[in-house]
């Protein structure tokens, strides 16, 4: 069963290597930059003449990541260097960590940074697991077409731009819009959501959760359909119920894709969606919905500064580069999946 | 590592084993799952719905909020100013030749790299699956993304769309995963017969992983055909937009332009549903191929089998 | 982009007044302190006319293209058969070759090509205010030190009398970088509209004060105790943009609230800048709105919800009075209502006069023109500045961009009016006609008519139309406020502070006007400024005057 080779094990770990008997490979890596140099070289040698096809692969990839990723990452200078739009776009003079003092002492700036925080953390809770008990759901229907049904209809909204959905969100919310007139029908007077800063962040959750939870299924129910049917066989042979055949068949069985998605969303959660925010904030809510992106358009339609974005913008990398690599240890440790 | 059998992803195989004995609860199970299930078709199709049914609507009745699902004051009019616009024609042409090369590209790139990084033994392997996460945090400014795209030359072109964006680092590992999960027998068993890398990815690999390249396909032509951004930064005619640039213009033309303030010559009275129109129509394709490309997920299932 | 352009206009007259030291418009600009080496023209002055003065004919000596941006408006998208670019030729000798960049995001694109160092030689459409960030690096030209070249333009400066409104313009360097659009007064367009069928079935008058708009909306309310009587809209990008705005000027706080608001606003009794959300009008604004809302006369809604939901308010019958401008009373109120109440009728008022007397506040100028540096070195350079001012500022290029050509797109009776062609309709004007005149001839285009004589700007107008400005017209306007140039270094600390302050002027002033906040706590919130570095923000500001009004005193002196 494939779930046995799920676990990825570091590929300098001991018996990694097992697999490849096929090829006589050199084993006992010569780990971490040529911790003894001639063997490491003589190892780097056989691996090119053995795998050169392999790598030939790889070529037009890494030209691909060296000319169109690295290559304008060196623009990032300008964090230290003060850039005048128009002027070299290396910018024209070193001010070394100016522009990270500056955000540093802006009391707003550690505002909005807590406000990036929350709402990244509640759309990790809730829009990371909602997937997963759509598939899991999914996966109980019987009726082909209707989980086709299901499958389809909620695929949609991920294809609707942000304009749309924000809209659509402020006239539900409206004080004569469906939402009140129901509360309005169990005798509550109309709540102003919109304006209300409590209400914001659940507001931005679940429209989020609208329009990602259709479309998350689609890796989980792929991972659904590689389980053994046979396992579950067994499962029952042993006399395991449904709900313990999910618990000890089908969750191991996706778990891989889990973690995988859960460690790629705990790197990328900073990245908070801007653009609906934008559209649904006002002056009223940004004690709760003023995020890092937001805050930066705002300074930015005033001052194109782009030093200053770019300073903010490599705080925040760095920031996610710790969670994703911190991520993929502690997964690798525990649970035996990593991303690499 | 991931096993990610897309095979069938959206087809279902037969969701229970014959011969199951099903309990009470579990058929009252059966019951609150697809009510919960059809609760997520109606919240979610309501927008949507009341998106179509504006569309179809007349300007009064949406001005004054009074479409819901169905259409009031049926007409087709702005759909007939849309559809003889052939600009509206020239970018969505554009659209769908910017969709398939950049998926092209971007497919061939990725599976080729994915397949590297799924043999877990090469060595430098760590470093080059590095060289790609990183770069899902540290990015270029625009600025310098600009100048890289107009000194190679490829403004004005389909590469400006297709090359910058080859590589999702998402998809990478997605589909990396799916590779670490295929049986290493056959290949070596191919590898005995005298196969060589190239081979052994085009005859057995691929043939192998149609679900996963049909889910790659999938999502690559969505994020494609939705995108906007690289088309509008890097074309500088109206004839090379792609029909999400000028529905974006229109939306916000017609949300804005009717508030004239500094400049008078700026008035334009859009109908009130163009909005709703241009939606349905950029939307439509995708729906329309979408049953194809489920269809060719089937072929992944059978495949599937060989895994177990 | 038109609300956004407005508050482009007013907002950005903050910015737009950054440049310090000595510099007149047109006099002394032209020989003051612009080295030689700068004003030697002998080698770009190929096919440019030897004389080119006011009012005459520009023509390139053969025919030659310059690049542009164009802004790609979705109401009546660049085609390149347009009558506008073929007559343009024939007249001047001059193709435009124009960069499309859709209307949505064309200032991000511009910013990514004037940075890349690929941008046109012309960059219309350019707000007061947007060229700043591109002074320090060089890459576009000062204009003001080749004024000498734009004839009409300096025609028009002089005779309209816009010398302080141009030096508004200025940059710490003394010069400034952008050609604006001149307007010969003041243009008032925002302002209520109001259902005069309820005014007459309730006996009341046409309101011409706030006190009386008050008034009327407590009747409103008392006929209809149920509604709102007042709902409104225009929340992009800046909460109760228009209405704060309007009743913020007519309580005398500078630029007023919502669009309008500056954080920074000129105190002529002190000579100094002080805090427009500290100002004792500022509060009178926010007293009075408060009111209102307090009453449940105003929607609170009103500020925070959609343009599409306020509109459906109004034109269903749930409310009765609505922020305006001439557009949308006649595409959206007009239409609307006539659906739904077809005996309702709605008339844009006279702004409504508050405590600060019966005055407009405004600046006279409209977006305009950059040119990029490279043109400078160009050897068709002076020929180009000459075709700008032809195209810009005479009459006949103003004339030519915004009717087209006389006998095929528009007649002129005796009297000077100008009207359409039988099969040409611009803004409703001959509804009948089969083609338009921006959309099939690329005339009456943002990037290229705009400004201009009262007479030209009201020729299109309705009768309604002039009948409104005409009230408004007769209005003192006020002075616009001193420069303030801020240097590269202040002007990155303005930047950190201005964002901010703002922000948290416009939420707390909503909290003040919904009964979020009462208005006992104002002092505590005056307070509450100074921790958002509004003192520091003031005292560059302040300082930049000072400075200004120094090298101004020296440069008279010498």
């Amino acid at each position: 069963m494939s779930t046995t080779r799920t676990v990825d094990l570091p590929s300098d770990a001991p018996g990694a290597g097992g697999r490849s008997s096929a090829r006589t490979r050199p084993k006992g890596r010569v780990g971490r930059m040529g911790r003894n140099r001639s063997q490491g070289r003589r190892t780097w040698r056989q691996s090119l003449r053995r795998d050169w096809q392999l790598y030939s692969l790889a070529v037009l990839p890494l030209t691909f990541f060296a000319v169109f990723r690295y290559l304008p990452m060196a623009g990032n200078v300008i964090a230290f260097r003060r850039f005048h739009p128009g002027g070299s776009m290396f910018g024209d003079q070193w001010v070394g960590m100016r522009y990270f003092r500056l955000f540093w002492h802006d009391p707003t700036f550690w505002h909005v940074f807590t406000n990036t925080l929350v709402i990244g953390l509640l759309t990790l809770v809730f829009c990371f697991p909602m997937p997963i008990v759509l598939a899991l759901l999914l996966n109980e229907v019987r009726s082909r077409k209707f989980k086709k049904l299901v499958q389809s209809v909620s695929y949609l909204p991920h294809f609707l731009s942000t304009v749309i959905v924000a809209g659509v969100v402020m006239q539900f919310l409206a004080a004569d819009g469906p939402v009140n007139q129901a509360l309005h029908h169990f005798g509550h007077s109309p709540i102003l959501f919109i304006q209300q800063p409590g209400w914001f962040r659940s507001i931005y959750v679940s429209s989020e959760l609208w329009q990602t939870v259709g479309w998350g299924t689609i890796l989980y129910l792929a991972a659904l359909t590689s389980i053994d049917d046979n396992l579950y066989e067994a499962a029952r042979i042993d006399g395991a119920n449904r709900w313990k055949q999910t618990w000890h068949v089908t969750l191991p069985g996706i778990r891989p894709t889990m973690v995988t998605l859960l460690i790629l969303n705990i790197g990328t959660f900073m990245a908070v969606g801007f653009e609906k925010i934008l559209l649904l904030y006002n002056p009223l809510t940004y004690p709760t919905a003023d995020v890092v992106s937001t805050y930066l358009y705002r300074m930015g339609v005033v001052s194109n500064n782009f030093s200053y974005a770019a300073a903010i913008g490599l705080f925040e990398s760095l920031i996610g580069l710790v969670l994703i690599v911190s991520a993929n240890r502690i997964s690798r440790r525990t649970v035996g999946t990593s991303l690499w | 590592m991931v096993t990610l059998d897309t095979n069938a992803t959206i087809e279902d195989r037969p969701t229970q084993p014959a011969g199951i004995r099903t309990t009470r609860g579990y058929r009252v199970f059966q019951v609150v799952n697809g009510l919960i299930l059809t609760g997520v078709v109606i919240a979610t199709l309501y927008p949507i719905v009341n998106i179509v049914a504006r569309s179809f609507s007349s300007d009064g009745y949406i001005r004054s909020g009074k479409v819901n699902l169905l259409p009031r004051g049926f007409n087709v009019t702005t759909y007939k100013a849309v559809m003889t616009n052939s600009m509206f024609w020239t970018d969505y042409r554009n659209t769908v030749v910017y969709t398939v090369v950049a998926t092209v590209v971007a497919m061939v790139l990725t599976t080729a790299y994915a397949y590297v990084l799924s043999k877990r033994d090469l060595r430098g392997r760590g470093v080059l699956v590095g060289v790609a996460v990183f770069t899902m945090f540290f990015s270029g400014g625009l600025i310098p993304n600009y100048v890289l795209v107009t000194t190679l030359g490829l403004k004005n072109s389909v590469w400006a769309i297709a090359l910058p964006n080859a590589i999702s680092v998402f998809n990478l590992l997605v589909m990396k995963a799916f590779f670490e999960g295929l049986p290493v027998e056959l290949e070596e068993a191919a590898a005995i017969d005298g196969l060589n890398t190239y081979g052994i990815l085009w005859r057995v690999v691929l043939p192998l992983s149609k679900a996963v390249l049909a889910t790659m396909v999938l999502f690559y032509a969505v994020s494609f055909w939705n995108s906007w951004f690289a088309a509008f930064l890097y074309m500088d005619h109206s004839d090379l937009m792609p029909v999400t640039v000028y529905l974006r213009n229109l939306i916000y033309g017609s949300t804005n332009a009717t508030s004239v303030g500094a400049s008078e010559a700026d008035a334009s009275a859009l109908g009130a549903n163009i909005q709703a129109v241009t939606i349905v129509l950029t939307t439509l394709p995708i729906l329309v191929v979408y049953p194809f490309v489920q269809r060719y997920f089937v072929s992944g299932v059978t495949l599937g089998a060989v895994k177990g | 982009m038109n609300n956004i352009s407005r508050r482009s206009m007013l907002v950005s007259l903050g910015a737009a007044s950054l440049g310090a030291a000595t510099l007149g418009l047109t006099g002394c600009s032209s020989d003051s302190g612009s080295d030689d080496k700068g004003k030697d023209l002998s080698k770009n002055r190929e096919d440019a006319m030897d004389k080119f003065g006011v009012n005459e004919q520009f023509k390139a000596a053969k025919p030659i293209a310059f690049t542009t941006l164009l802004n790609d408006n979705p109401g009546y998208p660049e085609k390149a058969g347009w009558l506008f670019w073929t007559e343009l030729a024939k007249r001047t000798n001059v193709t435009l070759k124009p960069t499309v960049v859709p209307l949505s995001d064309y200032e991000n694109k511009r910013s990514v090509l004037i940075g890349s160092g690929s941008a046109p030689a012309l960059l219309p459409k350019t707000y007061t205010g947007q060229e700043v960030p591109f002074v320090a690096s060089g890459a576009i030209l000062a204009v003001s030190d080749y004024v000498d070249l734009l004839p009409n333009y300096r025609d028009k400066v002089a005779r309209w009398n816009l010398q302080g409104d141009v030096e508004t313009l200025l940059q710490d360097d003394g010069k400034y970088y952008v050609l604006p659009g001149l307007h010969q007064d003041v243009w008032i367009d925002y302002t209520f509209a109001i259902r005069t069928d309820i005014l007459e079935e309730l006996g009341l008058q046409v309101p011409e004060t706030l006190d009386d708009l008050h008034n009327v909306l407590k009747a409103m309310k008392a006929a209809h105790p149920d509604s709102y009587p007042m709902s409104d809209r225009w929340n992009q990008p800046t909460a109760g943009g228009a209405l704060l705005q309007t009743i913020g000027q007519a309580y005398g706080c500078g630029y007023g609230g919502g669009w309008g608001y500056q954080n920074a606003t000129f105190d002529t009794a002190a000579g100094k800048f002080v805090l427009t959300g500290a100002m004792d009008q500022y509060k009178g604004m926010i007293e009075y709105v408060h009111t209102l809302v307090a009453e449940k006369l105003l929607d609170p809604e009103s500020f925070t919800q959609t343009d599409d939901q306020a509109e459906a308010k109004f034109t269903s019958g749930k409310s009765f009075v609505i922020s305006t401008n001439a557009q949308e009373l006649v595409n959206i109120y007009r239409p609307g209502l006539a659906k739904s109440v077809p005996n309702g009728k709605v008339a844009k008022i006279p702004v409504p006069i508050g405590p600060a007397g019966a005055v407009k506040v405004g600046l006279r100028l409209e977006n305009g023109l950059m040119i990029s540096t490279k043109a400078r070195d160009s050897k068709d350079f002076v020929a180009m500045m000459q075709f700008v001012d032809w195209l810009f500022y005479s009459d006949d290029g103003q004339i030519f961009a915004k009717w087209g050509v006389e006998g095929v797109t528009y007649t002129r009776d005796a009297a000077g009016n100008f009207h359409l062609t039988n099969d040409v309709d611009y803004v409703g004007l001959n509804p009948t006609a089969t083609k338009k005149l921006n959309v099939d001839f690329g005339f009456s285009n943002g990037n290229f008519a705009y400004g201009g004589s009262t007479q030209l700007l009201e020729s299109t107008f309705s009768q309604e139309e002039k009948d409104f400005q005409k009230v408004m017209n007769a209005r003192k306007t006020l002075p616009v406020p001193p420069p303030h140039p801020l240097n590269a270094d202040e002007q990155e600390q303005f930047a950190l502070y201005e964002a901010p302050l703002k922000d948290y002027v416009q939420q707390q002033t909503l909290k003040f006007i919904l009964g979020d906040r009462p208005l006992s706590q104002w002092d505590a919130f005056k307070s509450e400024l100074k921790g958002k570095n509004g003192d520091q923000y003031l005292s560059l500001i302040n300082g930049a005057y000072d400075r200004y009004k120094k090298s101004k005193a020296g440069g008279d002196k010498s």
